[in-house]
Formats: C-alpha cells, structure tokens, sequence
C-alpha cells in the first residue's frame, strides 16, 4: 500500500482538504466560492460547450455505424437481463439526490421565476429546467465517459483507468504517463469529494425524516452526527466481506421503496393535474433540451447569472464529480452490448423515469401552491432538506412513507459510499479489480471525513461549491478522453 | 461577482490553447504520434 505514490499522494490530497475542512470550515467554504466563482465567470461558456459536446458524441455514435460495435469481444453475450440492467444504471447515477430534490428543485425555480418574471408559466418552466439539469445532458456525462472506460477495458483490454485510454492511444511515454497519472488523481479527487457531498445530503435528508417521523424538533448538529457515525458503522462491514451481489440487493430495494413512493404519491395525490403535468413537461423538455443545452444566459442581469451558476452550472460539474465512478461501474454491467444499445439504454430510460418523478413530485408541489394554503414555498426557502417530508405529511399513511424515504435514503448512502470506496480503490491502485480491504478501509475514512466536513458547513450551497471545486478539473480531462475515443474507433472497421 | 479582467483573458486563453491542443491531437497522423492502438 506504502508503495503506491498515486495511492499516498491521492489520500494525502483527499484528506487534506477534510482536515482543512474540520479546522476551518469557513475558511474552504470560503476558498471553494472564490475559485468555483470566478471559473464559472469566466468558463461557463466553455463548461455548457463541453456538456452538448459530450451529447452529441453519445448521440452521433449511437446513430452512426459505430453503434454497432460490441463493448467487448464480438461473440460476448450480456451479463444482466434489459431491466435489471436498467434499474441499475438508474439506482447508480442518481440514487439519494432524487429523494432530496424530487419537490425541492422545481418549487425553488418556481419561486425564482416568478420573482423574476411574474407573467411567465413558472410550474412549467421549473419543470423544464429540472427536468434539464437531470435529463440527457447529465446522462450523457455517465454515458461517455462509461462508454471510453467500457470500451478501452472491454474492446481493447486496457485496466478500468481514466488513464488508460490515454497511454493505449498515444502511446507510453514520460508525457502520456504524466498525464495519465494527473487524469486519475484528478478523478479520485472528484469521485471523493462529490461522495463528501452527496454522503452529507442524505445524512442531512435521513435526519429531517428522523425528525419528521418522531416529531422532533431542534435536535441540532448533535442527531445528524450520530446519522454520521450510525452510517459509518454500517459500511465498515460491507467492506471487509466480500458481499458479491448483495449490495446490488439493497440498491434495488431502495430503487423500488423509491419507485413505489412515487406511484403513491400519483395514485393518492390530484392525479389529473400531475398526469397533465408530466405530459406536458415531456413535450417541452423534448422541443428545448437541446438549445438549452447552449444557452449560458449571458444577456440577462446577475441575479439570473447567479441562479445559472448555482444551479445549471453546479449541476453539470457534478455530474462530471461523478462521471469517473458511474462510468467505472455502468461500464462493469454494460459489457457484451453494442454502443447503439448502450447509449440507449443509459440516456433514454433514466431521462424519462426523471421526467415521470419530478413531474409527480414536483406536480404536488405546484399543486400546494397554486391551489391550496399549504405553504410549501417556505418549507422549500427556509429548509429545504425537510420539503420531501412535508409534501408526505399531507398524505395518508405518512409513517409509513416518511419511514420508506428514510430507509431507501440510508440504503443508497451505504451502497455509494461502498461502490465508491471500491473504484477508488480501484484507481489507486494501477486498477487492480480487488483492492485489498485496508486500501478501502482508507478510503471509507476518508469518505466519512469528507462527509462531516460538508456536513459542519451546514449549508447545501457551501456542500455544492466544495464539489465544484472537486470536479471542475474533469471538464478538461472527459474531453480528452472523447479525443481517444474518437481515436480509437477510427481503427475500427464497420 | 467581478472578475479581473486580465484573469478573465488568461483562463480563457488557457481554454483555447487547451481547445487547440485537443484538435491538434485528434488530426494528427499515426506516423506522426506512433499511435498505440493495436490494429
């Protein structure tokens, strides 16, 4: 483990900025919002560019001739049947984050539109955004960069490294080696500290449902750090044991906990008015992604600039935080499919499931504020992490339900956080497919470090910025790896 | 927020320098490179 500089130098990196976190929290929330500040002024240009790139690869290899190749020897057979297939890639890519925002994002653009233009249809813009930060653009992102991995690992047997596409491609050298080793620094870096975040968000979630079920009030920073150190214990074992397909076990019982909460929702909310909804965001999301996907509204005043870079911008670079760890494993239970099924299978069903979830979870939302006095508007700008819960108050059966998020909330923390130890070790390790349990154990700590830094922020925009801040080095690197893709194929005969 | 300008032109030009390298590296030949991927 001593011997491994990548190993030493990325928990060095990694643990560093968890201790500056816990010495002086306001000190790298601080830092964090300076530099993310000023790239997102002064590239957001490029950030926008890079993500509708990123789209029209995926789209444009998935139509072309290219799509025909295997993502592994020409007579390999997938390994997963299509739906668990797909449940998968979804409980992967998204997981808690749902749960958070599922009425939290759009009544927050709602209420940012209407107090910007209050004669537009703010329900149905707010729909459309969200339905853009999480639909084939952020997608596309996994897609892609899944797709080199899988491809390189599969097709031409390099190891599952961000590096590898570059050495194989350029041949090794003292520059190509350079640049691969800095590429999977960069990746470890971005895989833990937007795990940091998302840890800290569903800790943050699990509490308020804690609280919201036992009727709690004001149990402070003392609840979600014993949330904390209960998640850390339930992690720990999953490591050390090899538990095989158990964790996919729980993954999907927290797909289906999620995925039955939201037919509840449909079933016993105002079902026409989510049904036309949902329907009626399909159509715009369809007509706009596209051209929304360049639009870096530049001419509008700051306090649009400001929501862009909050939001659109934030969401694009974490995506890319979490590109190398959901590509790693996207790639793992994608082989034996064609690049045409494969960009399919991960950019059409997510997108769509996404579109069906917010316009329920959001539809209720609308629905509180546009015709009842439910005051739904507050529960969002005055904590937002209790929205999910208060939207399940109003509804029957609600220790049930609020129990169910809590538990599906959990189950997708302990499966990130053990999936993510994995890849790190993985790429700390020259991609060595079993890492050894002291090398995960190490990563597992620092993940939990990373976690309670967010965490003491106390504040989901600091969560947002310190993540930024992680990945904004990987908008270059993915569009490297794009280039040796590109590369690679054109060896290709179809 | 404000940006110096001068900060302002040299992370964009750091973008078109990296923007330039990326096609330079796309286009040039195997000869050239001694390209690593097997035929």
């Amino acid at each position: 483990m001593f011997r491994n500089p990548l190993l030493l130098v990325a928990l060095a990196l990694t643990g560093a900025v968890a201790l500056w976190g816990i010495i002086d929290n306001q000190g790298l929330a601080d830092f964090a919002a300076l530099l993310v500040g000023v790239q997102f002024i002064s590239r957001a240009w490029f950030i926008m560019l890079v993500v509708s790139l990123i789209l029209v690869v995926g789209m444009g290899l998935a139509l072309s001739p290219y799509g025909s190749i295997k993502l592994g020897r020409d007579d390999d057979k997938p390994e997963f049947g299509t739906v668990s297939w797909l449940t998968m890639l979804f409980a992967a890519g998204m997981g808690v984050g749902l749960l958070f925002w599922g009425t939290a994002e759009p009544v927050t653009h709602y209420a940012a539109i209407k107090a910007f233009s209050p004669d537009r249809d703010a329900a149905s813009v707010a729909l459309f955004l969200t339905n853009f930060h999480w639909g084939f653009h952020a997608w596309a992102i996994y897609g892609v960069t899944g797709l080199v991995i899988a491809y390189f690992g599969f097709r031409l047997g390099c190891p599952s490294l961000v590096s590898a596409p570059i050495v194989k491609v350029f041949g090794s050298n003292r520059i190509t080696v350079a640049v691969g080793w800095l590429a999977d620094l960069m990746a470890i870096v971005a895989i833990a500290i937007g795990l940091g975040g998302s840890v800290a968000m569903g800790v943050f979630q699990v509490k308020d449902g804690v609280d919201a079920l036992f009727g709690l009030t004001d149990t402070g920073m003392g609840l979600t750090l014993g949330i904390l150190a209960i998640l850390v214990l339930s992690y720990i074992l999953p490591l050390t044991v090899d538990l095989g397909r158990g964790m996919a076990v729980l993954s999907n019982a927290a797909m289906a906990v999620a995925g039955f909460l939201m037919v509840f929702l449909l079933l016993f909310g105002p079902t026409h008015f989510i049904m036309g909804g949902i329907v009626q965001s399909f159509g715009e999301y369809l007509g706009g992604f596209f051209v929304q996907g360049f639009r870096t509204l530049t001419f509008l005043d700051d306090s649009v600039g400001n929501w862009f870079q909050s939001w659109t911008l934030t969401y694009m670079v974490w995506w890319l935080a979490w590109a190398p760890f959901v590509g790693v494993f996207i790639a793992r239970i994608s082989r034996g499919r064609t690049i045409r099924e494969y960009i399919a299978g991960v950019m059409l069903v997510p997108t769509a499931f996404s579109i069906v979830w917010f316009g329920v979870f959001g539809g209720i939302g609308f629905y509180a504020e546009l015709h009842t006095d439910v005051p739904i508007l507050e529960v969002v700008q005055n904590n937002v992490s209790q929205t999910t819960f208060f939207v399940l108050k109003q509804f029957p059966l609600q220790s049930l339900t609020i129990a169910g998020v809590v538990i599906a909330a959990f189950l997708f923390l302990v499966t990130s956080v053990v999936s993510a130890a994995f890849v790190l070790g993985m790429f700390s390790t020259g991609g060595d497919l079993n890492p050894s349990v002291r090398v995960k154990l190490s990563w597992a700590a620092v993940l939990g470090a990373l976690g309670l830094v967010m965490i003491l922020s106390g504040s989901i925009d600091a969560v947002k910025q310190i993540i930024a801040l992680g990945a904004l080095p990987f908008v270059f690197i993915v569009v490297l790896l794009i280039v040796c893709l590109l590369k690679a194929l054109k060896k290709e005969t179809v | 927020m404000e940006i110096d300008p001068l900060t302002d032109t040299i992370m964009n030009i750091e973008v078109f320098a990296f923007i330039g390298l990326m096609v330079w590296l796309y286009f040039r030949t195997e000869n050239e490179e001694g390209d690593g991927v097997d035929d």
